[in-house]
């Protein structure tokens, strides 16, 4: 409590939310985490070659436009003012149910099994994605709409729509595409939007325990989906992962994890991509990384992720607006619901689920969303606050602004009087 | 203003809370990433090598057999590459198009394709075997996921069956079963490389790994055989076409150099063709009979036993003897079965010409006591020695190939009616002997009384080109003193002279001798069977010297008359001309 003592003195600085230099250790880390996935799918690029008979430097390119796009997409969402965003929830909805009801319509091949994709030409587009970063956008209009009006603990104003839309995309996404996985990345985020914006618990509790028993049901109607519970409930030996019939990736990916060891065979010297562990250039990027990195390796990319989301976490705390805020949660919730489930899978802790790890994984839809919603919160992390508001025992309720952050602080030195700018 | 700040507050606390528990759950993985990478690392390298690493044998390229073929050598057996097709069911994705294109591009059904495509529970079914590599690329051109093709070496034969008990075969384990290839397996198998290497899931060695193991093979050595490929051609006919005028189902002949042990041509009937050896139901064709398939002789034997009498020096090859035409021994009645004139005094060469079992049996009791009528241990011991240590039967010759048979030989000083069981092997019953043996052991009586090997390899020629050229290996050197044999030589023609051998031979040109036999046929349980017998001939063809043993075996002929007479003689007539027409017999003075 000594500290805030002594900070006392600045608590009379105004709550503002002024232009000022935005995150760029958030920006840092996505590139890192981006050269990260790059180098993997480069390193694996001839064993893929040989699986999917494909050219040597297909994979590679194709991700590398990939980060170009996304880059272009990044600086599109960080540039176009959050408001404007904001507005644009209601047709950013209605342009990607009409995406996810494209690929609803189109057929489906060999390559393309399930209706997720939308492909023109050798490129392809999972609708998903969009829907996602749809949901984020008219999911924080709505939620910070609902706070204002003071209806967020209403139940016919803000749960019940809440609940229709949950079974509407479930409808769709879970059921019709069968994409369970992106389903709950996205329920995982909601849920996250609505705790943030001041859902009760108790109204919480009720909805995750109804939620939890629909997952169950849906899972255990689903063969393959119970298969791989059962395969994760069941792990055995994993001495010999060919005769297994159902938990034959996840075996895999845990031969490939511990095999790398403390420093990792190096990249060049994989060995799992080459046919033995699927999806190594997608779902299973987190075993194929640990298998060629090591203990070493996993350690700095878990702490690569942790820092992200911490920036993430500053942004959510510092946030001028609900609606700012949310949209950080938002991007949190998804991005960090996507890595654990992945990585979690790859570990051999959580059941397999087809989700892509975000920012190493190849695939152009994903790294693309996944910049766009990046590029939200650098927006943001430009008007955020310098102090959070904080109420303390000593204040007697009343906030306080304590600086809490050495590195703004720092960063104070070179704009002393910020509010002179501009 | 507080109402305003109220929700920040719980906001933020609440992201602190997400954070806070995704931060744990990130820890959670890290500490489960030390327990799979660090603690257990052990556990998952070992699992992940028993995956990846793979030990290979390189096979090593099989040596080539050839054989004579007027002044060149041919090659006989040959390797084919070939390619099995297989899938790996799990990586199969389109099952349906792939046994589409299988069916199309190989024949078969579509269903039977799809069906072993969709084997689950293996990662290796074989889809197709000995496929061309153009048929090989026109499947792999697909690209489709899942199928393979693996190179295999066959061997393959220009000339078909020719020779094929001989040559044997190479099983689908790639090892040489009967004949040549069992028995030089080791030499023709050469010493396979090996590959130990991490590869990926289709077994392909990765580049990037280092430790990686290769040795190279060493391919076998090649041979060239001791046959002639034309004399083994007419061999092959004249067999087949005689034992078909013989009404038997079987037999075996042979030419043999008896001036060096060399096997010119060997053949059985029947016989098969070794680049579809599976195909054949009954697995004793595969078997080369006249090395592998001893018989009680008969009458063929009476030239050994006379040149061992003679060798010893208890009968004079000009003398002349009282026979009885039959002889009580051990309270057995010994008698002719082919028409001998009844008793009165016979010559050495009546007692070949004539073929007397009795005269045979008086040349045993010569040598238990000269001018004897009795058989004793001194005679049978005599006896013995010949046919054990100077005509060498009970134990194999050392010829190259699989499965020799021994034979058998009495026991001089054991058994029931001992006397009996070797006034028998006298004429040829009661002992075993293969074909081969006899015409090795024939050989040395003839030829001056050394007994060479019988040997099929000429030259065997190494990896590095070095070639071995085989010397004739002789196993005994006094078989029979070389007056023995000359006189030999004398009494097997008069019995040629004297027989009617159609079309005859020129004598005075050419030295034909020979010396037919009708063998009784043991029966299982003990004695013989009363209409059947085995006819065998054994003989030689040459000009001042003999150039050929001929030695023909025909099983059970049904032609009528005397089997060895009337069945095998013709045989090696036969061959007897076609050597000496087609295969240079240099006539006498020359």
């Amino acid at each position: 409590m000594g500290a805030v003592t002594r900070r006392a003195p600045m608590s009379s600085q105004p709550l503002t939310a002024r232009r000022h230099r935005p995150d760029y250790l958030l920006l840092i880390l996505s590139a890192l985490l981006l050269a990260i996935g790059l180098i993997v799918v480069y390193a694996i690029s001839p064993a893929l070659v040989v699986e999917k008979q494909v050219s040597s430097n297909f994979f590679i390119t194709r991700q590398l436009i990939a980060i170009g796009l996304g880059v272009i997409i990044f600086a599109i969402t960080a540039r176009i003012p959050l408001d404007i965003w904001s507005k644009l929830a209601v047709p950013l909805l209605g342009v990607a149910s009409l995406a996810t009801l494209l690929a609803l319509a189109l057929p489906v091949n060999d390559q393309y099994p399930a209706h997720r994709w939308i492909r023109v030409g050798g490129l392809s587009f999972q609708s998903v994605e969009l829907l996602k970063f749809a949901i984020l956008i008219a999911l924080a209009g709505f939620l910070s709409l609902r706070a204002k009006l003071g209806t967020i603990t209403d139940l016919k104003a803000t749960l019940k729509p809440l609940l229709i839309g949950t079974l509407i995309i479930g409808g769709v996404v879970a059921w019709k595409q069968s994409d369970f996985g992106s389903m709950m990345v996205m329920m995982s985020m909601a849920g996250v939007m609505v705790f943030v914006a001041g859902m009760p618990m108790k109204r919480i509790a009720m909805v995750v325990g109804i939620l939890m028993l629909l997952g169950t049901l849906v899972i255990s109607a689903v063969p393959y989906r119970r298969a791989r519970i059962e395969a994760f409930l069941h792990q055995g030996s994993t001495s010999n992962c060919a005769t297994l019939q159902t938990g034959y990736q996840a075996c895999q990916a845990l031969i490939a994890v511990g095999s790398g060891g403390l420093i990792g065979l190096g990249l060049g010297k994989g060995v799992q991509a080459f046919g033995y562990l699927p999806e190594a250039e997608n779902d299973s990027i987190f075993a194929i990384y640990a298998e060629k990195f090591g203990f070493i390796g996993v350690s700095i990319l878990l702490a690569l992720f942790a820092a992200f989301l911490s920036r993430i976490k500053r942004v959510m705390e510092l946030a001028p607006d609900d609606f700012t805020r949310l949209v950080a949660t938002g991007v949190f919730a998804w991005l960090a619901t996507q890595a654990l489930i992945n990585i979690g899978a790859m570990v051999g802790v959580l059941p397999l689920k087809g989700i892509t790890l975000p920012f190493i994984s190849y695939g152009g839809t994903s790294v693309l969303f996944v910049m766009a919603a990046v590029g939200l919160v650098f927006q943001i992390s430009r008007y955020t606050l310098y102090n959070v508001p904080r109420q303390t025992e000593q204040t007697g309720g009343r906030n306080v602004y304590e600086d809490r952050y050495d590195g703004r602080r720092v960063r104070g030195a070179y704009h002393p009087n910020p509010g002179s700018r501009s | 203003m507080d109402s305003m700040q109220a929700r920040p507050q719980q906001a933020i606390r609440r992201a602190r809370w997400v954070f806070t528990l995704v931060t744990v759950v990130i820890g959670i993985f890290w500490v489960r990433a030390f327990y799979l990478q660090v603690i257990h690392y052990d556990y998952y390298r070992k699992a992940a090598l028993s995956d990846q690493l793979k030990e290979y044998e390189i096979p090593a390229s099989r040596g080539l057999i050839e054989a004579h073929s007027g002044g060149t050598v041919v090659p006989i057996v040959l390797n084919q590459k070939l390619y099995t097709l297989f899938a790996d069911p799990t990586l199969v994705k389109k099952p349906d198009q792939v046994a589409e294109t299988l069916a199309a591009t190989l024949g078969g059904k579509i269903e039977d394709y799809r069906r072993r495509l969709g084997t689950s529970h293996t990662r290796y079914v074989v889809l197709a075997q000995k496929l061309s590599a153009g048929t090989k690329d026109t499947i792999l051109r697909h690209k489709y996921a899942g199928i393979g093709a693996q190179e295999m070496t066959y061997r393959t034969y220009p000339d078909g069956s020719l020779a094929s008990q001989v040559l044997g075969f190479v099983n689908n384990d790639g090892i040489g079963v009967y004949g040549l290839e069992q028995a030089l397996n080791k030499d023709l198998s050469g010493t396979p490389g090996e590959l130990k290497a991490v590869t990926d899931i289709n077994g392909v060695p990765l580049a990037a790994n280092t430790g990686n193991v290769q040795i190279a093979p060493k391919p076998g050595d090649s041979v060239v055989l001791t046959i002639d490929m034309a004399m083994q051609r007419q061999l092959e006919s004249v067999l087949q076409a005689g034992l078909k005028n013989d009404k038997s189902d079987s037999g075996s002949a042979l030419i043999l150099d008896p001036n060096t042990g060399a096997i010119k041509a060997m053949a059985n009937w029947p016989t098969f063709d070794p680049s579809n050896f599976t195909d054949v139901s009954d697995p004793s064709v595969f078997s080369n009979a006249a090395v592998t398939s001893p018989l009680e002789v008969g009458s063929i034997m009476k030239p050994l036993t006379t040149a061992a009498a003679l060798d010893q020096g208890v009968i004079k090859a000009d003398q002349t003897y009282n026979d009885p035409a039959h002889w009580e021994v051990d309270g057995f009645n010994i008698t002719n079965i082919e028409e001998d004139g009844g008793p009165g005094v016979k010559s050495i060469a009546d007692l070949l010409n004539l073929s007397l079992n009795t005269g045979a049996t008086w040349e045993l009791m010569q040598m238990s006591q000269p001018g004897g009528t009795m058989i004793n241990k001194k005679g049978r011991d005599a006896w013995h020695d010949y046919m054990a240590n100077h005509f060498r039967f009970g134990q194999p010759t050392g010829i190259e190939q699989g499965y020799e048979a021994s034979g058998t030989i009495p026991d001089p000083d054991n058994g029931y009616a001992r006397n009996l069981t070797y006034a028998n092997t006298a004429f040829g019953q009661g002992m075993t002997a293969t074909p081969l043996q006899m015409a090795a052991a024939f050989a040395s009586i003839i030829n001056g009384g050394t007994y060479y090997q019988p040997h099929l390899v000429d030259q065997l020629t190494d990896a590095s080109g070095k070639t071995t050229v085989m010397q004739p290996k002789v196993l005994k050197s006094d078989v029979v003193s070389s007056q023995v044999s000359q006189e030999m030589q004398g009494l097997l023609e008069y019995v040629v002279n004297h027989h009617y051998l159609t079309p005859p031979f020129n004598q005075s040109l050419y030295m034909v001798g020979g010396k037919t036999g009708t063998a009784q046929i043991a029966k299982p349980g003990g004695g013989y069977l009363e209409n059947d017998f085995n006819g065998t001939y054994l003989g030689f063809v040459g000009g001042d010297k003999p150039d050929y043993v001929i030695m023909v075996r025909v099983n059970d002929p049904k032609n009528g008359g005397y089997a060895g007479t009337g069945a095998a003689q013709p045989i090696f007539a036969s061959l007897g001309h076609t050597l000496i027409d087609n295969f240079g017999v240099p006539p006498k003075g020359q």
